[in-house]
């Protein structure tokens, strides 16, 4: 299924928080509240909205974590158990920015008040394989909507653990054809296709598809590239390949 | 338009505090009745919060009830559309993750597990949506627009959410969003755009509905219940927690799905309202729905079903959705459960205590999510 043929303009990975603790103050500032899947997806769009025409006017797509929540939820989680178990749950009172971690679109809604972007949004949540549902969703609407950008986020963890590795990645998409920055060639989408697989097992987690995909794309020369999206990545249930033209 | 771009739907399921069908939901908003109650489990844990919409379908025990409802749902769509599953796309939420106590101790279950245990015998598209409290609606617009685009003929969308636990209760009385008991009938918890509403009450549900393109539904003889016209979205980009105060999302959501109608709000018979009972939800809501139609607010009938289903989250707007195609193929706006003496700031042409038969055509259903996620439906009879 194919609508257009975007270009990909630029896209960033971000897997440390310290560096952007360090690095972006003010993006801390913004994001510190958040749970860790969230504040690297954000995190990740920094780096690359700056290559956006216009920031406010962009179709946003967001990948909800697979692996959801917070270390601070999943405590949480195990004091309302221990409550119950003890009878004391009366007593409790949950701070409500922890509820924010529960919250499947909330990258979504963060970006949107960062960029006071009121344009299409589509919240995909976390479930294995909702990467190509997003990277199709980016050439549909680029086809049937009115926005000339489109910027595609996600964030997830490998466990819901303090220290757990995690990772936030971001691309961003145009009508336009413009140079994706690290090959300072034009990388355009010309097809994605599905075919109906044996289920696969699958590794659900939101970034790491598109940050394997990321990673090929780097390695490329010119020419037609086929990208068959490997089963780990995928919903189990169908085969992906994304066909890329790069010139 | 050509049959094979409008969408319509031939199916529906719900599971509510009403009962485990359509038929149930309708008829209890018609009857002016509140499926709301206080809930054995949770006066049991102590928690502030006691009441909330119940789904009796499937034991609360079950530690496989968010499966189970959502498919429940499902199969009552396919059913009555008489279609299979293999036919079909899948767009769906789940909704946050499932806090659960089971036989052994806590149970945490991930929406996205839930989403993909259901998603697997369709065919097509298997898209989940996530966008709180506007997930329901935002699903059935999605599959609206996929089969409109041609990518599809006929998807089963909808939302099912399994919420109604300890965990969730307390999060939300954190923020002040659920109606905490005050020793009055459970049934009264939550009063949309009244001046005595606290917030809404926590619920859990399910809700399916099979949309295809009418040239699908007239080729094979299906019996259509509503046409779907437009959608629209928004984003606040405002806060977090709280909708802007002049309702700019909510209104802007609502003149995007007006505009892919190609409708005027002049045509506009009924609106089914998200309407959770917040105080600051329900005022923006309100002021949304005036502005949008202007010098008509006083005559469009307003209708939430909050009142008597509670919140069911993710499954919210696809069970008003389903209340507003009944709307649409009766002509009745029901009442809005347990209104009676509206708020200042909330007046709108609201439909208080019995239903009210307007003949009422082209129905609008909204839906305002946790971090400013709007949208907003059109349906249409046949």
């Amino acid at each position: 299924m194919q609508s257009v043929f975007p270009y990909l303009v630029a896209s960033s990975q971000r897997n440390d928080l310290q560096v952007v603790r360090d690095s972006s103050p003010e993006l801390w500032r913004q994001v510190r509240r958040y749970n860790q899947p969230v504040q690297l997806a954000l995190a990740a769009a920094e780096g690359v909205i700056a290559h956006a025409s216009d920031p406010s006017a962009a179709a946003v797509i967001s990948l909800a974590p697979c692996q959801p929540g917070s270390a601070d939820l999943y405590r949480w989680g195990h004091v309302v158990t221990a409550g119950m178990a003890s009878g004391t749950l009366g007593n409790l009172r949950m701070n409500p920015t922890q509820t924010l971690h529960a919250v499947d679109n909330l990258a979504l809604s963060a970006f949107a008040i960062a960029h006071n972007n009121r344009s299409y949004c589509l919240g995909l949540g976390g479930a294995a394989g909702q990467a190509w549902c997003g990277l199709e969703a980016v050439c549909e609407r680029l086809a049937y909507g009115t926005e000339e950008e489109a910027l595609l986020i996600a964030g997830d963890q490998d466990a819901a653990e303090d220290g757990a590795p995690a990772l936030g990645v971001a691309l961003l998409f145009s009508i336009r054809a413009k140079p994706y920055r690290p090959l300072g060639r034009t990388v355009r989408i010309k097809e994605i296709s599905r075919s109906r697989e044996r289920a696969a097992r699958v590794s659900p987690h939101a970034a790491k598809g598109l940050a394997a995909f990321r990673a090929a794309i780097a390695e490329r020369p010119a020419g037609v590239f086929s990208y068959a999206v490997p089963p780990e990545h995928t919903d189990g249930f169908s085969g992906v390949t994304v066909t890329l033209e790069i010139m | 338009m050509e049959d094979n771009r409008r969408v319509v739907i031939t199916g529906m399921g719900a599971l509510s505090a009403l009962g485990a069908t359509a038929e149930e939901l309708w008829n209890g908003l018609l009857a002016n009745r509140s499926g709301v109650r206080r809930v054995p489990r949770l006066v049991q844990s102590g928690i502030a919060v006691t009441t909330g919409g119940e789904v009796d379908a499937v034991s609360a025990e079950n530690v496989d009830r968010d499966h189970e409802i959502a498919n429940r749902a499902i199969e009552d769509a396919l059913a009555e559309a008489k279609r299979d599953a293999a036919e079909c796309g899948f767009i769906w939420s789940t909704g946050l993750d499932t806090f659960q106590m089971g036989p052994g101790g806590f149970v945490h279950r991930s929406a996205g597990r839930c989403f993909s245990n259901l998603s697997g015998r369709f065919n097509g598209p298997r898209r989940m949506i996530a966008a709180a409290c506007a997930s329901g609606t935002q699903a059935v617009g999605e599959a609206f627009r996929f089969i409109r685009n041609g990518h599809a003929d006929a998807c089963v969308a909808g939302g099912s959410s399994v919420m109604l636990t300890p965990f969730y209760l307390i999060g939300f009385a954190g923020l002040q969003a659920v109606a905490i008991d005050n020793g009055a009938d459970p049934s009264l918890a939550c009063r949309p755009f009244d001046k005595r509403r606290k917030g809404f009450a926590l619920a859990d549900g399910a809700a399916a509905m099979v949309l295809e393109t009418l040239a699908a539904a007239r080729k094979r003889g299906a019996t259509v219940l509503a046409e779907v016209t437009g959608f629209g979205m928004s984003q606040d980009a405002f806060d977090l927690n709280r909708p802007c105060d002049d309702g700019a999302g909510a209104e802007l959501c609502m003149r995007r799905a007006l505009d892919d109608a190609v409708l005027s709000a002049e045509e506009i018979d009924a609106v089914n309202a998200h309407a959770t009972a917040t105080y600051s939800g329900d005022l923006a809501e309100a002021t949304a729905l005036r502005k949008v139609f202007a010098g008509r607010w006083e005559r469009v009938p307003v209708s939430g079903s909050k009142g008597a289903i509670g919140h069911a989250m993710a499954a919210a707007g696809v069970l008003e959705a389903i209340v507003a195609a009944q709307t649409c193929a009766t002509g009745i706006v029901p009442p809005t459960v347990n209104l009676r003496d509206v708020d200042d700031g909330c007046e709108l042409d609201h439909v208080i205590a019995e239903p009210r038969d307007v003949d009422a055509k082209t129905v609008l259903s909204v839906s305002f999510g946790m971090g400013g996620q709007n949208a907003a439906i059109i349906l249409k009879r046949i």
